[in-house]
């Protein structure tokens, strides 16, 4: 059996884990039951590992393999992700993002596990490493952005929920205020210089193979834009303290941002995922 | 055959006695031991525990036939306690069996409790069980029970949500408080007037970690008082505005007739906080906080009714889960007492059983010189055929006994162990003295 084989199989078994997951997690914290939690963490790690395997098993042919169409990068994502879960989980004891971050995972996880994409990458010269740490450092801040965006909202629906001053047992699952603030400004935090990086050892790469006309392409600028509203919102939500409603607007923006820096992937003359 | 064991539990609680009742049957922490020690020695009682509570005062013993009665158990209160019989038996409830299983069962989980849900009891009965292990009183008949109590009030309340709301004003404060902090370590509490409620709060904050204390009154004496109390920091009345924005949380007690804090003054806290969350606890009556301030992004205003509000919802769900805990009950109480009379099934199929063999291989010594002459195939056979048989007469009956204690049936146990078991004993005793004679 050859690595691409191995490497889908692990990925499947890797999507089914996040799927039970993403269905034990709804008990384990909608109603608090341990239960579940203790189904739904071991499954989320089970996954990991699995998708973990999947992508060394990728890498094991790594000179004409590597996570660059839209499926295989989606899969990374969830990857990242799931990880994201499971450290908030061991640092803040709070399973409630899972309710949204592993359906993602599953999610994202279910297309290439079965439709998996273009084998090759279309530029052999690269160095495979140096590409491959430039997609997993900007996927890793994607990560950390949703899960600040998403570590947001539930702040708001916690915030309306005390302020409603009515006791929701159905409310209950919310994690405390200063959890999710503090969830939200460290993912930030570490998206930072996980975006920092991830776009510097892009441009290097790009010099040295296309040269000063990479950086005139809309989606490299944009990308660049997209690195400031970063920094300018972590800027603004530290020194100014924003919290509830006004934080989410701002990272509601930035991600509108990663958004079309990752739609932009589809129509740039120079960084574009390899399948149609 | 062993003489049969009665469960009796006798006792007084909050709903049957009044309190001049109970303070005078309550056992001191350090007299349980002594006390239990005590019955136990009563005649006929062969195990005990006593648990006593400010709520509650129960016996819970293991008696033998000739003392069922509970007048044993009577003359023990009337005698530790020094109590007149007629001023404590009306207010006495006594169970049996499977009910004072089940009253155990319910008193564990909280069930049969002034505030139904609280965790104390559990406790309680813990360090009663400590106690009676210690002195020798429980045993055989109560060991088990008392711990399947434990276990069935773990059950409920891993299974419901019985304990899991706060039905106090100041521990519905906490929980509050808890919900915006997360952690109360380090969090600063800043107490605005006097009163005992706000002081409860604080100390109930205090308690789950908040750890710098700010007092402001308008009588500065006062203030140093209760600031000397909780090891905290006098404010200035004066210099309050100022101040305010150092607290995480605000307790304001003070009979002032105007508003103390207005919205304005949670937007300036919340700026100088750069935001960070602030919330108001407002006891006084009238109100020291407008509650405009709620409307404040990072301000969280709770007045005594929504206080009240709160903590009267909580009560209301624990009532709605004590229903799902009284189900739970029930179903253990029955696994518990199916257990029981199939323990006392397998005591009795075993007592037949044993007796069925004695009898065959005293029947196969008496025929041993006329089996002599078999060969070692042919004696195996017999040995073979005599068990059959005796397995096939044995059927029966134990299926019977089993019958009867699956359905709890223990008139129809009781009688097929005289039918079988008894007089079956008797004639092995006999035959065997027979036998030797």
């Amino acid at each position: 059996m050859n690595a691409h084989f191995m490497s889908l199989l692990w990925l499947r078994v890797a999507v089914l884990l996040y799927g039970i997951a993403a269905l034990a997690v709804l008990p384990a914290a909608l109603y608090e039951r341990p239960r579940w939690r203790h189904i739904a963490v071991p499954a989320t790690i089970a996954a990991l590992l699995f998708h973990f395997v999947s992508l060394a098993e990728m890498l094991n042919a790594a000179h004409h393999r590597l996570p660059v169409d839209t499926h295989e990068t989606q899969a990374l994502l969830g990857l990242l992700l799931a990880c994201a879960f499971i450290i908030v989980y061991w640092r803040y004891k709070t399973v409630s993002l899972g309710i949204f971050v592993l359906p993602i995972c599953f999610l994202l996880g279910l297309i290439p596990a079965f439709r998996p994409g273009q084998e090759s990458i279309p530029f052999p010269q690269f160095h495979t490493g140096w590409i491959f740490l430039h997609i997993t450092l900007l996927l890793a801040a994607y990560a950390a952005l949703l899960l600040s965006l998403l570590a947001s909202v539930l702040y708001l629906f916690q915030e309306r929920n005390i302020k409603s001053k009515h006791s929701h047992p159905s409310a209950e699952w919310l994690p405390p205020l200063e959890t999710t603030d503090q969830i939200a400004l460290k993912s930030l935090l570490f998206g930072l210089p996980c975006m920092t990086a991830g776009l510097l050892i892009g441009s290097m790469i790009a010099q040295q193979t296309i040269g000063p006309s990479y950086f005139l392409d809309p989606k490299v600028l944009l990308s660049f834009a997209m690195w400031l509203a970063y920094v300018g919102m972590i800027y603004i939500r530290r020194h100014a303290g924003l919290r509830g409603r006004r934080a989410i607007y701002l990272s509601g923006f930035v991600f509108l941002v990663v958004l079309a820096v990752w739609s932009a992937n589809q129509f740039s003359g120079v960084h574009r995922f390899t399948t149609p | 055959m062993s003489q049969p064991l009665h469960l009796v539990l006798l006792g007084v609680n909050h709903n049957t006695a009044p309190i001049d009742i109970r303070e005078r049957l309550a056992i001191p922490a350090g007299g349980l031991a002594d006390a239990t020690r005590t019955l136990v020695h009563q005649p006929g009682i062969r195990e005990g525990l006593i648990l006593s509570t400010c709520n509650r005062v129960e016996l819970l013993t293991v008696q033998e036939e000739s003392s069922s009665s509970n007048d044993d158990l009577l003359r023990f209160l009337h005698e530790y306690f020094s109590i007149a019989p007629a001023s404590l038996t009306p207010h006495v409830y006594e169970y049996r069996e499977h009910e004072a299983v089940r009253h155990l069962f319910r008193v564990a989980s909280s069930l049969d409790s002034m505030v139904v849900g609280e965790p104390q009891i559990l406790g309680q009965v813990k360090e009663s069980y400590t106690v009676a292990r210690e002195v020798g009183a429980v045993s055989g008949s109560l060991d088990p029970l008392i711990q399947r109590a434990f276990t069935v009030a773990k059950k409920v309340r891993s299974e419901t949500q019985i304990g899991s709301s706060s039905v106090s004003i100041a521990s519905v404060a906490v929980d509050l408080a808890r919900k915006i902090f997360n952690s109360l370590d380090g969090k600063t509490v800043l107490l605005v007037g006097a009163g005992k409620m706000s002081e409860l709060a604080a100390r109930h904050l205090i308690q789950h970690g908040a750890s710098n204390i700010l007092v402001a009154n308008r009588t500065l004496e006062r203030a140093e008082k209760i600031a000397a109390q909780f090891r905290g920091q006098v404010v200035p009345f004066e210099s309050l505005y100022t101040q305010a924005s150092r607290a995480d949380i605000v307790i304001t007690s003070t009979g002032a007739p105007e508003k103390i804090f207005s919205k304005a003054h949670g937007q300036q806290f919340l700026h100088s906080r750069r935001n960070r969350p602030m919330f108001f606890i407002d006891i006084a009556v009238p109100r020291d906080v407008d509650p405009k301030m709620n409307e404040v992004e990072g301000c969280f205003v709770y007045d005594i009714d929504d206080l009240q509000q709160v903590a009267a919802a909580n009560l209301a769900d624990r009532s709605r889960e004590a229903a799902a805990a009284e189900t739970i009950v029930t179903r253990e109480v029955e696994k518990y007492q199916q257990r029981v009379q199939s323990l006392d099934a397998a005591s009795a199929i075993r007592g037949l059983q044993e007796h069925a063999e004695a009898v065959r291989q005293a029947e196969l010594k008496r025929s041993a010189s006329k089996l002599a002459g078999l060969t070692p195939e042919q004696q195996a056979a017999v040995e073979a055929l005599t068990r059959s048989l005796t397995n096939k007469f044995l059927h029966a009956p134990m299926t019977a006994l089993r019958d009867a204690a699956r359905e709890g049936d223990a008139q129809a146990l009781a009688e097929l162990e005289a039918l079988y078991v008894g007089q079956s004993r008797g004639r092995t005793d006999s035959g065997n003295s027979g036998s030797r004679s």
